[in-house]
């Protein structure tokens, strides 16, 4: 009997814990910045950056030794491909250097004398490319148009030769490449999926950063206690509290970050929406007991920003967007396993790029709801042991002195000596 | 006067060290990161991505193709599978990437010369391994291609040095200028570090100087220094100034020496690009600060545009290949310069009159603020703070 009602006691306390979370989230601008406006804003602005998805008619300039009819056309269809344009011609490889020099063209295209003659003797010509290689994806698009044309005329050439010896139009053997899932092999669709998912986990590590930085304000300013929370439910009952509301309030961003932005942009969408919603509930829940965690690290609003700088970039890598995941070393796998964002993000880009049902990736999906169990577990233990312990030091503290606190900002801003005689003497002279 | 730049500086000094978070921010943070980029990509090249085969054929041509498969470091052979849908499958949970098909009737249609299809699936989704696999299977099916018309054009009686000539009779050679090994941590590293420095150089300086208005000690920050703006936010900032280039040239170390990155020209020319970034990133901080003074828009705006850079500046998608209208906007951060000198220096090794309007613009960076100054100390001595 008596259990039941503590049980009831316990719902209760959760209930006036997220009502008392919904406030502090609507009194705070600077959370719902992070909560909702990242989310809406940050994945249409990457989408567009990332959008043009392939390098098309990039810069080269031609030296032609040969000037030969096979120079020239090799050439022609180089500028016809549409990964290159043929910028120019130059007259030495002293002059294209100075072009690639002042960026006038990514690259060179070399024609030695005697191509054609070489050709037509029956030995091998050579033709060389060089290569700016600042940039991977300029490399890459002067590469795919090279090799093709290199083929083309390849073929082109045997089939004269041999004409008559047996049918060899293009080879004996043909080959087709199908690229799976992101058919445009562009570099949004692929990295974009990743980022979607990243951007709410991160959204929602800083919303909750700055709540924590909210209430140690309050806290600073008022004893130790903060006003607004007049529930004081226990380590157990504050998270599961927290992460409802952190739950519902992902449920519109995510829905906007992971179905409408791929639908406006055009990004793969080969997922099922219900399926892709059931894979999202843990990983907000993980990410939400993730960032109460986190709140170890934050003790003001600056705090929220060393979150962000640490966590933005290494995240995000840890993802595999670029660097693969089999190809880590294994204490980066490691660490990238214990971090939500990866689970999702590849669970996501599985289902939502390549087709993949849930259960294809079920062992991504138990992993998430491992990292929940994990992390409220850990998050349970910062509160009790070393948050709640913090305030109580707070409130101890300004018992014993009660300006300690506003004190110690000064201390910190380097303005701890203002009754020192000597600066209050010259502020005098001054005025 | 000396008394006042003594008080300034320590002041400013005080600030640093009694605030752990500048530790975190201007040491820990960009050298930890800076650590776990060249590690992360130390290999520097993808290799031996997982990828399946699917061979139905099960002839002496098909499995002398895919033992050469097996030879190929791009791609490493992780399963075998025995129709298309099982493969797929597989490529759905995520246990490989991509796969290469062999049809049944490739042996006999090849050698009645009736041209069968060899057919690689490849999983776009993650892009470096995408191009691994393309590079692997492409050369297979090229090689599978000479193999088979070699031995026909060798049966009818073509003399052996003729038939590589007749199956290529046009080479390419493709230099990858400054870094044939296509690392991908030289490239990548080289421009993530850096604007992960500047971020956390834009972020400090923002919030030393929004700090005194959020503490409400703005006007004790301008009595210290004598009222005189300029030396107020010079004794501020130079500590940190000099802090970041001691971090900045530490992972310039890390990466010409100890990682090996390119480096083909004189290292002052990068040494003084790293020292003009630092200030040239607190110069834009400082101009921000001026403009909006607001902490919470100041660091918003930094924030913003300093997680943006790594996207906008032109790392990845290069920028001819962006929107008219986003590539501008990369121009906007001095980060862009600096990854521009690193290119044409460190990179390519250019003559440095070829990279003049990079420094040239950084040091614009640098003096940028001093015009906007005056709007910074009209409101440190008048506050009002919007929390």
């Amino acid at each position: 009997m008596k259990n039941e009602e503590e049980k009831i006691g316990w719902l209760r306390k959760v209930g006036r814990m997220m009502r008392l979370e919904f406030d502090l989230i609507r009194r705070d601008e600077a959370v719902i910045i992070f909560f909702v406006l990242l989310a809406i804003v940050y994945p249409p602005l990457y989408s567009l950056i990332y959008n043009p998805e392939v390098v098309r008619d990039e810069a080269v300039v031609v030296v032609d030794d040969d000037r030969s009819e096979l120079s020239r056309r090799f050439t022609r269809d180089l500028d016809a491909s549409p990964d290159v344009w043929v910028k120019d011609y130059a007259t030495s490889m002293d002059q294209a250097r100075d072009m690639m020099a002042r960026k006038q063209c990514y690259g060179i295209v070399y024609f030695p004398a005697g191509l054609e003659k070489e050709v037509q003797r029956g030995h091998q010509g050579h033709v060389s490319l060089y290569c700016d290689m600042g940039v991977m994806m300029r490399y890459k698009a002067m590469l795919t148009a090279l090799t093709s044309v290199q083929m083309e005329t390849c073929s082109r050439l045997q089939s004269e030769k041999v004409h008559g010896l047996i049918s060899l139009d293009g080879g004996l053997v043909e080959s087709r490449q199908v690229p799976l899932g992101n058919t445009s092999m562009g570099i949004a669709s692929a990295v974009l999926p990743f980022i979607l998912v990243y951007v709410l986990q991160q959204g929602m590590m800083l919303g909750i950063s700055m709540i924590h930085a909210g209430s140690m304000g309050r806290r600073r300013r008022n004893k130790g206690v903060d006003r607004l929370d007049d529930v004081h439910a226990g380590p157990g009952a504050m998270l599961v509290g927290k992460a409802m509301v952190h739950l519902i309030y992902y449920f519109l961003p995510a829905i906007f970050a992971l179905h409408i932005v791929p639908l406006l942009f055009k990004f793969p969408m080969n997922g099922d929406v219900v399926e892709l919603f059931l894979l999202m509930v843990p990983f907000l829940l993980a990410s939400s007991f993730m960032s109460q965690v986190m709140r170890i690290f934050v003790n003001n609003r600056e705090g929220v920003f060393l979150v962000l700088a640490f966590t933005s970039l290494i995240f995000v890598f840890l993802t595999g967007v670029s660097w693969p995941h089999y190809q880590m070393k294994p204490y980066w796998v490691l660490a990238s396993e214990m971090i939500p964002g990866y689970w999702a993000s590849t669970a996501y880009v599985q289902m939502q790029v390549c087709g993949a049902s849930l259960s294809q990736v079920g062992h991504m999906y138990i992993a998430l709801w491992v990292l929940v169990g994990v992390y409220f577990v850990i998050a349970y233990l910062v509160e009790a042991f070393v948050l709640r312990p913090r305030y109580k030091a707070m409130q101890l503290e300004s018992e014993l002195d009660p300006e300690a606190l506003q004190k110690h900002t000064l201390y910190q801003m380097g303005d701890d000596n203002l009754d020192d005689p000597e600066l209050l003497e010259d502020d005098e002279d001054e005025e | 006067m000396f008394r006042i730049i003594v008080n300034s500086v320590f002041r400013g000094w005080k600030q640093m060290t009694r605030r752990p978070i500048y530790v975190c921010m201007m040491v820990i943070v960009p050298l930890l990161s800076a650590w776990f980029f060249f590690d992360l990509m130390e290999d520097g090249v993808v290799k031996r991505t997982p990828v399946g085969l699917v061979d139905l054929d099960k002839s002496d041509l098909s499995r002398n193709l895919t033992r050469n498969l097996s030879a190929f470091p791009q791609v490493s052979i992780k399963n075998t599978y025995d129709n298309y849908n099982d493969a797929l499958d597989a490529v759905q949970r995520g246990e490989i990437y991509g796969f290469f098909f062999i049809p049944s009737d490739f042996s006999t249609k090849a050698l009645s010369n009736k041209k069968p299809t060899l057919s690689y699936y490849i999983n776009y989704a993650y892009f470096a391994p995408g191009s691994m696999q393309f590079k692997g299977f492409k050369t297979l099916s090229v090689l599978a291609n000479g193999g088979i018309v070699s031995s026909v054009l060798t049966s009818v009686g073509m003399p052996h040095e003729m038939v590589s000539a007749t199956l290529q009779p046009i080479v390419t050679h493709v230099h990858a200028l400054k870094n044939p090994w296509l690392s991908y941590n030289y490239y990548l590293s080289s421009s993530f570090v850096p604007c992960l420095l500047a971020l956390l150089v834009m972020l400090v300086t923002v919030f030393s100087i929004g700090m005194e208005w959020h503490a409400g000690t703005s006007r004790n920050w301008m009595r210290t220094a004598g009222n005189s703006i300029a030396l107020a936010t010079f004794t501020k900032l130079f500590p940190q100034t000099f802090i970041f280039s001691a971090v900045g040239l530490w992972i310039q170390y890390m990466m010409y020496s100890i990682y090996g990155f390119p480096l083909n020209c004189n290292p002052w020319n990068m040494i003084i690009a790293m020292f003009l970034l630092v200030v040239a990133c607190q110069g834009f901080a400082l101009f921000i600060c001026s403009l909006v003074p607001n902490f919470r828009y100041a660091s918003t705006i930094c924030t913003l545009l300093g997680m943006l850079s790594f996207s906008f500046c032109g790392f990845s998608l290069p920028e001819e290949a962006m929107y008219s209208w986003v590539e501008p906007l990369g121009f906007l951060m001095p980060i862009k310069y600096y990854f521009k000198i690193n290119i044409d220096q460190a990179l390519n090794g250019v003559d440095l009159y070829y990279s003049r309007y990079y420094y040239v613009m950084l040091i614009a960076y640098c003096v940028l603020p001093v015009t906007m100054l005056w709007r910074l100390k009209k409101n440190c001595l008048d506050p009002f703070y919007i929390p």
